[in-house]
């Protein structure tokens, strides 16, 4: 298997305290109402208690990118090097087919620049030998990033509850699930 | 730390890229589309500053900021920091927008009536005008400046902003609003309890072998600290957290215990006394080290039962006794003592009784152990800035003035002192006060209207005030209430250094950028009074009139500091935060407590003399007074009320909510994100609400945060200004029980 970056989520570290979201933010300082890092937390049916288990999820880079698939400008092109999907929003024409076509949600539609945009997975930084800003960012290392061609598999998954399984894209990020404690209430 | 799983670690990451990182940084060019690319990011391209996040919090973040053109371009955690370990959390990394934010206090501006909103702007040299000529003008009246009174707490914890009480020193004595509402109890019963609040390094909290995080929330709290929590965990110790709310900490221990809020001390005493029936106690430590456990023992024997602690808690009294015995049997063990636990009317009794369960076990002085709360050891500073002379002829109070927990001066002889009152009044305390009347009040480092009891009361008892300036960087509901607003300035815009009250490390914070608009910081603002006094009436104020920022933060440092934290001057500072040189992770690692009696005390002389038990007795908690207990806590997205303004915070918070049982909102007629009023004896506060079992039927929560301008969102509409039982000993004035409060609800 070729080099694929992925983020790795683990819930069960994650403590829902949007940091990385926000290091996302604060270091690409994105306009008003794009997001490229969010903080979902999981709905009750998925762990029962509401507001207490996450999953932080951006750009899932994607083996077969529905983005890259559907652009009509070559404005998506997917790193040799490491997997990284890479949108050039100075080739986008803002037409909005990646925003609808990716399952995910991931592709954001930046209304001062009138193109598209997403998370980059901080491929500057990676070249330069740093760690993207959101898992530099992690207190707890919930959110890490591996190479799925050397990640020995133990408790990942793929498709966690909740998140959409597409295989056909066959998105790289991989999570571990979030537990719950014993309850003693009175 | 160690890693999980095949993740590549920081370090190994970081050199596995370095060589394939010269091969991808080819020069990016757009006539081959497919190798279009950003450069690398090259770190060369930005000068780079130290900064430290000076907000009230465990976590006291150093910041490293990367400025280019003149601009902060993005700040990160610093990589030196064990602790912070090269990351911020989710306020911290706002902080650039905070600079920035177009919201700020731009120039001084006067308002043309309190909370009219026609604010005009005027010069420095104007407001400076209009304020010494009202300190001049109270003095004239009154014959001294008591009718001149601060309020400030912990805004902003930079070393030199204790130059606000310097300022004020330095124009004579006035009315101090003494205290804190945050931990003043809890101050206090480890005082009597230990001799001083003195807590291991939380570093070391990975030896534990069992953990208990008891009232408080540091996966929002002190996000940094979870980590070593959950290393602990990972070396197979047991994590119990308990809470009245099944908060996120709750979610990532093992075991969540969720008792009556206010009933910790019936909980910590009924553990202690199974403990005492098992023989579990750690004889050694008890006999060596303590005096008073006899009559601790025999106060258990009488009056304690772990049916009785479980009647009380609702915790099962066989869920009691299993962690009860881990814990006496587990080597190292700790208890976090949160700051929620203490702000109750019984808070200091609670914290007395859990630092007798650590104390019992043998868990005080022990790496690894500890009953934690907080500790000033590393706040040895010259307080240069703070401490300033009146003028000569000053009059003042007579009788003794009390001191806050960071009043590190040593009392000084004069007769005459200034005028304390009690910060958890705030209200009260401005309409009460004559002879003479506090008749204008500076406002820094603080948000009363935000922070302070008992809103509807507060703004009868500002009206009350002839004029109010605040310091701010924002337009508060505290500015809605002022004459007169002076723009000062972030931390990225001046000179100061920061330590930690829970971590063990000292950062510096350097001037990163130009002070923005005409902002200022707090020691040039108190240079441009004392100008402007002495033009008016020469003699009239002492502080220095001529001031250079970076000079200011060098005077505070001294040799205890350089030697404690192994540095040989502070500009080694710019190479990135020190932890001290500690010879022990753990506090009072020797056994020589600051007690009266050199030992720990179980039984405190020097608590019954100032009113309580001497013994570590359980207290009532406060009786209710309405259908619901509401809890007012923190909320991850800020800390009071700052950060939740900002524009980049509302992305991910953008509205508040109160949460409310599912069971209790059926018999309310109340759905999920309905519109509700919450509403008590002291105000209402109309809100959506979230349905969740995360808080207890009989329980309302809503996180404090305020939302910006025109916003109405406060929950002071609803706590009163009751006293806890302990925090005048240490703190100048008992801590509030915010958390002993009450309310009801309906659908709006």
């Amino acid at each position: 298997m070729k080099k694929q970056y992925a983020f790795r989520v683990d819930a069960e570290r994650c403590i829902g305290c949007f940091t990385c979201a926000m290091a996302c933010k604060s270091y690409y300082q994105q306009v008003d109402g794009v997001i490229w890092r969010q903080v979902y937390p999981l709905d009750e049916e998925i762990y029962p208690h509401r507001e207490r288990a996450f999953l932080s999820l951006a750009c899932n880079h994607c083996e077969d990118p529905a983005c890259l698939n559907v652009c009509p400008v070559v404005a998506y092109t997917k790193r040799d090097e490491d997997g990284v999907v890479v949108h050039h929003q100075e080739k986008c024409i803002g037409c909005g087919n990646c925003i609808r076509s990716c399952p995910y949600g991931v592709p954001k539609y930046n209304p001062v620049e009138k193109r598209a945009e997403k998370c980059s997975f901080c491929h500057e930084r990676l070249d330069a030998g740093l760690e993207p800003a959101c898992i530099m960012a992690c207190p707890t290392e919930a959110l890490q990033i591996v190479d799925l061609a050397k990640l020995e598999v133990t408790n990942e998954v793929q498709y966690p509850a909740g998140y959409p399984k597409m295989e056909k894209l066959n998105p790289s990020t991989r999570f571990i699930l979030p537990k719950a404690p014993k309850m003693v209430r009175r | 730390m160690t890693k999980q799983g095949n993740s590549l670690s920081r370090r190994r990451f970081l050199q596995g890229t370095a060589a394939a990182g010269a091969a991808a940084m080819l020069p990016c060019s757009l006539l081959v589309p497919d190798e279009a690319m950003a450069e690398a990011f090259k770190a060369g391209e930005f000068a780079t500053f130290r900064n430290a996040c000076p907000r009230n919090c465990y976590d006291t973040c150093s910041i490293k900021t990367y400025v280019k053109d003149g601009v902060v371009q993005f700040i990160e955690g610093a990589q030196e920091s064990t602790f912070t370990h090269g990351g911020l959390c989710v306020k911290g990394y706002s902080y650039p927008r905070k600079l920035y934010s177009p919201n700020r206090v731009k120039y001084p501006m006067v308002q043309d009536g309190r909370r009219s909103g026609k604010w005009r702007r005027i010069s420095w040299d104007e407001a400076m005008d209009r304020i010494a000529g009202k300190i001049l003008e109270i003095k004239e009246k009154d014959d001294s400046l008591l009718g001149l009174g601060l309020t400030k707490y912990s805004g902003h914890f930079g070393i030199t902003n204790y130059v606000v009480e310097g300022m004020m020193s330095s124009l004579g004595y006035t009315t101090r609003f003494v205290g804190t509402p945050c931990w003043p109890a809890g101050i206090d019963a480890q005082n009597y309890d230990l001799g001083n609040m003195w807590c291991n390094d939380p570093e070391d909290m990975v030896k534990a072998k069992y953990i208990i995080v008891w009232g408080a929330n540091p996966a929002w709290c002190s996000v940094h600290t979870m980590k070593y929590i959950m290393e602990a965990q990972r070396r197979g110790a047991k994590v119990v957290v308990i809470d009245p709310v099944f908060t996120q900490t709750a979610a990532k221990g093992d075991v969540f215990w969720q008792p009556e809020t206010s009933s910790d001390g019936a909980l910590a005493l009924g553990m202690a006394r199974h403990i005492l029936d098992k023989d579990m106690v750690d004889r050694d430590f008890v006999n060596s080290h303590s005096i008073g456990f006899d009559d601790f023992a025999e106060y258990l024997r009488n009056n304690v039962t772990v049916e009785w602690a479980a009647e009380k808690s609702g915790i099962p009294a066989d869920q009691i006794r299993e962690v009860a015995e881990e814990f006496a049997s587990a080597d190292p063990a700790t208890v976090w003592i949160g700051y929620g636990l203490q702000r109750h009317v019984n808070g200091g009794a609670t914290v007395r009784s859990i630092d007798a369960l650590v104390a019992m076990t043998g868990n005080v002085g022990k790496e690894g152990g500890g009953a934690r709360y907080g500790h000033l050891q590393t706040w040895g500073f010259n307080y240069h800035a703070m401490i300033q002379s009146p003028p000569e002829g000053a009059k003042g109070f007579i009788g003794g003035a009390a001191k806050g927990e960071f009043d590190f001066t040593e009392g000084d002889a004069a007769s005459y002192s200034n005028r304390t009152v009690n910060i958890n009044k705030t209200a009260q305390e401005i309409l009460d006060t004559n002879d003479p009347p506090v008749r204008m009040l500076w406002v820094s480092c603080k948000n009363p209207f935000a922070q302070d009891f008992d809103r509807p009361k507060l703004e009868k008892a500002f009206d009350k005030l002839e004029m109010v300036v605040s310091v701010e960087q924002f337009f508060t509901e505290t500015v809605a209430n002022s004459d007169i607003v002076l723009p000062v300035t972030t931390m990225f815009e001046e000179w100061t250094v920061n330590v930690s009250y829970w971590h063990y490390w000292l950062g510096i914070n350097e001037q990163a950028v130009k002070p923005l608009y005409e902002s200022k910081s707090n020691i040039e603002i108190a240079a441009l009074l004392s100008r402007k006094m002495n033009e008016l009436s020469p003699g009239s104020c002492t502080f220095p009139q001529e001031v250079d920022t970076r000079e200011w933060m060098a005077k505070e440092f001294n040799k205890g500091i350089y030697d404690y934290f192994g540095i040989n001057d502070w500009t080694d500072l710019k190479n990135g935060p020190v932890k001290a040189k500690l010879t022990s992770t753990a506090a009072w690692s020797d056994y020589k407590f600051g007690t009266p009696s050199g030992k720990y005390e179980f039984r405190s002389e020097q608590c019954a003399a100032n009113g309580h038990k001497a013994l570590p007795e359980y207290k009532e908690s406060r009786k209710s007074y309405d259908e619901f207990r509401l809890l007012t806590p923190h909320t991850k997205f800020g800390i009071h009320s700052q950060f939740v303004n900002l524009d980049w915070m509302q992305e991910y918070y953008p509205e508040p909510f109160v949460y409310m049982h599912p069971d209790a909102a059926r018999e309310k007629g109340i759905a999920d994100l309905d519109m509700v009023r919450v509403f008590n004896k002291v105000g209402e506060q109309k809100v959506r609400v979230k349905l969740s079992t995360n808080v207890a039927k009989n329980c309302l929560m809503m996180y404090e945060a305020w939302f910006g301008k025109g916003t109405d969102f406060n929950v002071q509409n609803l706590v009163d200004d009751e006293s806890a039982d302990m925090g005048a000993f240490k703190a100048g004035a008992p801590g509030v029980a915010i958390h002993d409060q009450f309310a009801n609800v309906e659908k709006a």
